[in-house]
C-alpha cells in the first residue's frame, strides 16, 4: 500500500516537472513526422523492389517498413532520452532534508529501490505503448496490413530500457549525481554495449580480417557475457516482429542476469547506508 | 512505559575516505523517555542531536548499543508509522504546494486519501498555514515552510513525534504559537522530542532534558532539577548594618549584593535557619529566602565551559 504510494509519487513528480510532458510532445512530433513520410507510394516502391526481387508481397513490405521504424537507431534515441529523464529520479530523492523524510516513513529501503525501478519501468512502458502503438495503427491503416507481431518492440525496449535503469538507480545511488549518471549511461554502457556487440559478431564470422591476441579475445568475450546487451536485444526485438528465428536467448538472458545483479547491489548499498 | 530507550548509543563516522580516523557523533549515551513527556535534547553545534534523531528513525545506522521505539527496535518499519518527523533543514519538493506535501508525506505514512482529505486543512490550520494550502512552496518564507513541516510531522496523528529545531526561523509569535501546539499535543498524550538550541524556549515546554556535548551525555534530568542550585539561597532583607555584614561575609561566606541582598552557600537546612536566627537577632527584617535557580542558559553555560 505505501509502495503503491510511493510509485505514485514518482510519477506525480514526473507530472509535476513536466516531464511527462516532453515525453508526450516529443514522441508526438515523431509521430506526426511518420505519418508524412509514410505515402502510399514509400510502400508502394518497396512492395515493387521486393517483388521484383521475388521476395513477395505487402506483409514483408511492412514488416520492412516496421523493423526499419524500430531499428538500432531509434531504439538508441528513445531509450536513451527516457535514461535522461529518469536519472533524476534516484539523486532527487537523495537530497538533504528529502532522504531523511522518506526514510523515516514505514516503508523499508529494499521497497524504495524497487518503487524507482517500478515506477521507472511502467512509465516507459507507458510512453512506449503510446508512440509503438500510434505508430503501429498509422503504418497499419495506411497499408492495410495489420502485424500484431509488431507491438511486441514495445515490451522489447522496456526491457532494454530496465535493463540499463537498473545501472542508473545504481549510479545515482552512489554519486548522487543525476548529470553524472547520465553520463556513464550513455558514454559507457550504450557504446560499450555496441562495440561488443560487433566484437562478437565478427568472433562468430568465419572471415577474421583482424586478428586479436587470444588474452584480448577472452576478455572481450568475458565482458560480452557479462554486460547488458542493448544492441543484441534490439536484433531479437527485430526477430520477433519479422517473425524470423531467434538465434540465441544468451544475451536476454544475461542483460536479465545484469539487471538483476545492479538492482540487487543497489538494495545492499541503500539498506547499509547512513543518510 | 517508556517510548524511547537508548543503551549504550555510539556512533562513529568514518571521517575522510582514507584515513582511519573516527568521528565519533555519539560515545555510549543511555536515556529513557517516557510515554506523554516533552523531552528536550540540547546541545552545541555538532554535538550529535541530529545523529541521535536520526538513528532513532532508522535513517543512521548506530555502530554499538541498543536503541528501541515502543519496545521495537529501532530498524523495524512498521513502528515508523506511529511517528512524526520533522527534520532539520527539511526540503520538499518544490513544484508541490502546501496541501500536496501534506497529502504526499501523508500517504507514505500509510494514511488513506479519505484520511486525508479529512485532515490535511486541519493541521494546516492548527499551524496557521490554512490560506497557503494550494500555493507553491516554492513562494513560501522559512518560516512557512517550518510551519508545513509541523504539519507534516503531525498528519498521521502519530504518537511519538520527533522535532529537530522546529522553530528555526520562526517568529516569536509563531513560536509562541508552536509551543502552544505542542502543549496541545501533550495534552492528547503524545510524546514530543525536541532538538535545539533555544534553551529559553526548552525550558517553557520541556518536561526533562538531556545535555549532549561532543557526543556524551553530561546530564539529565528534570528541567526542574537542573537549574536548580540546591545549595545556594537568596536572602532579601532590610538594610544591612556593616556588622552584620562583615560578619556574613567573614562567618557565614556569603557574598553581598548591596543593602538588601545576600546569597549563601549552605549545607542544608539548619544552615539556612541559624543565618535567619542570626539576621533576626541583628534586628534585620527579612523580605524573603529563595533557593537560587539558574536558567537553563546558564546551567548549559557552565556545564559546557566545564566540559571544555
Ligand atoms: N553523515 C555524516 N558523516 C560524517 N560525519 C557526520 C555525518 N553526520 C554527522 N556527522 C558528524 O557528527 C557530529 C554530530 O553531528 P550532528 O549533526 O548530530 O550535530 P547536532 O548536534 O545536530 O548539531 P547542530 O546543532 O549544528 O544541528 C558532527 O561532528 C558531524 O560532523
Ligand atoms: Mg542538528
Amino acid at each position: 500500500m505505501v509502495l503503491y504510494s510511493f510509485i505514485r509519487g514518482i510519477f506525480k513528480e514526473a507530472l509535476a516537472k513536466k516531464i511527462l510532458l516532453t515525453i508526450f510532445g516529443f514522441f508526438t512530433l515523431i509521430i506526426v513526422l511518420i505519418v508524412f513520410a509514410i505515402t502510399n507510394s514509400t510502400v508502394e516502391g518497396l512492395q515493387m523492389m521486393l517483388e521484383s526481387k521475388s521476395e513477395g508481397g505487402l506483409r514483408e513490405a511492412v514488416m520492412m517498413l516496421q523493423s526499419g521504424i524500430v531499428s538500432g537507431v531509434p531504439m538508441f534515441m528513445l531509450v536513451a532520452s527516457m535514461l535522461i529523464i529518469t536519472s533524476s529520479f534516484v539523486p532527487d530523492m537523495l537530497k538533504k532534508g528529502h532522504i531523511d523524510l522518506i526514510l523515516s516513513k514505514p516503508i523499508s529501503r529494499t521497497k524504495i529501490i524497487l518503487g524507482h525501478f517500478i515506477a521507472g519501468v511502467v512509465l516507459v512502458f507507458v510512453s512506449f505503448l503510446f508512440l509503438l502503438g500510434i505508430i503501429w495503427i498509422i503504418v497499419s491503416l495506411k497499408t492495410g496490413y495489420w502485424n500484431f507481431y509488431f507491438l511486441y518492440s514495445v515490451l522489447w525496449f522496456t526491457l532494454i530500457f530496465a535493463v540499463l535503469y537498473s545501472a542508473v538507480i545504481l549510479i545515482g545511488l552512489l554519486s548522487r549525481s543525476s548529470i553524472l549518471t547520465i553520463i556513464i549511461n550513455l558514454l559507457v554502457f550504450f557504446p560499450i554495449s555496441w562495440l561488443l556487440y560487433l566484437a562478437n559478431r565478427y568472433f562468430e564470422s568465419d572471415q577474421k580480417g583482424i586478428v586479436f591476441g587470444a588474452f584480448a579475445e577472452a576478455v572481450l568475450k568475458f565482458l560480452y557475457q557479462i554486460l547488458p546487451k542493448a544492441w543484441n536485444m534490439q536484433d531479437m526485438c527485430d526477430a520477433f516482429i519479422t517473425q524470423n528465428p531467434i538465434v540465441s536467448y544468451q544475451p536476454l538472458i544475461s542483460s536479465l542476469l545484469f539487471m538483476a545483479v545492479m538492482l540487487s547491489v543497489s538494495i545492499w548499498y541503500f539498506n547499509k547506508k547512513d543518510y | 512505559m517508556n517510548v524511547i530507550e537508548i543503551n549504550n548509543l555510539t556512533k562513529h563516522f568514518s571521517s575522510k575516505r582514507f584515513s582511519g580516523d573516527k568521528i565519533k557523533a555519539l560515545e555510549n549515551v543511555s536515556f529513557n523517555v517516557g510515554s506523554g513527556e516533552i523531552f528536550g535534547l540540547l546541545g552545541p553545534n555538532g554535538a550529535g542531536k541530529t545523529t541521535l534523531v536520526k538513528i532513532l528513525l532508522g535513517i543512521t545506522f548506530l555502530t554499538q548499543g541498543k536503541a528501541a521505539l515502543f519496545d521495537k527496535p529501532v530498524t523495524d518499519v512498521n513502528v515508523k508509522r506511529k511517528i512524526g518527523y520533522l527534520p532539520e533543514n527539511h526540503k520538499f519538493p518544490n513544484y508541490l504546494t502546501g496541501e500536496q506535501v501534506i497529502e504526499y508525506f501523508g500517504r507514505l505514512s500509510g494514511l488513506k486519501k479519505y484520511d486525508l482529505d479529512k485532515t490535511t486543512y486541519k493541521y494546516l490550520k492548527i499551524v496557521g498555514m490554512d490560506e497557503w494550502g494550494t500555493t507553491k512552496i516554492k513562494k513560501y518564507s522559512k518560516g512557512m515552510m517550518q510551519r508545513l513541516g509541523l504539519a507534516q510531522a503531525m498528519i498521521s496523528n502519530p504518537d511519538l513525534i520527533f522535532l529537530d529545531e522546529p522553530t528555526d526561523g520562526v517568529d516569536p509569535i509563531g513560536r509562541k504559537e508552536i509551543r502552544d501546539v505542542l502543549l496541545e499535543l501533550k495534552k492528547q498524550g503524545k510524546t514530543i522530542f525536541l532538538n535545539s538550541h533555544l534553551l529559553s524556549e526548552i525550558e517553557l515546554i520541556c518536561d526533562r532534558v538531556a545535555i549532549l556535548n561532543k557526543g556524551a551525555l553530561i546530564k539529565e534530568g528534570s528541567v526542574e532539577d537542573i537549574t536548580t542550585t540546591e545549595n545556594k539561597y537568596i536572602f532579601t532583607t532590610s538594610d544591612l548594618d556593616d556588622a552584620t555584614m562583615n560578619k556574613l561575609l567573614l562567618e557565614y561566606k556569603s557574598t553581598v549584593h548591596g543593602k538588601n541582598e545576600f546569597t549563601c552557600l549552605v549545607n542544608g537546612v539548619e544552615d539556612v535557619n541559624k543565618i535567619i536566627d542570626f539576621i533576626r537577632s541583628s534586628g534585620i527584617l527579612i523580605h524573603g529566602v529563595n533557593q537560587e535557580k539558574n536558567s537553563l542558559e546558564s546551567m548549559f553555560i557552565n556545564l559546557i565551559e566545564q566540559k571544555n
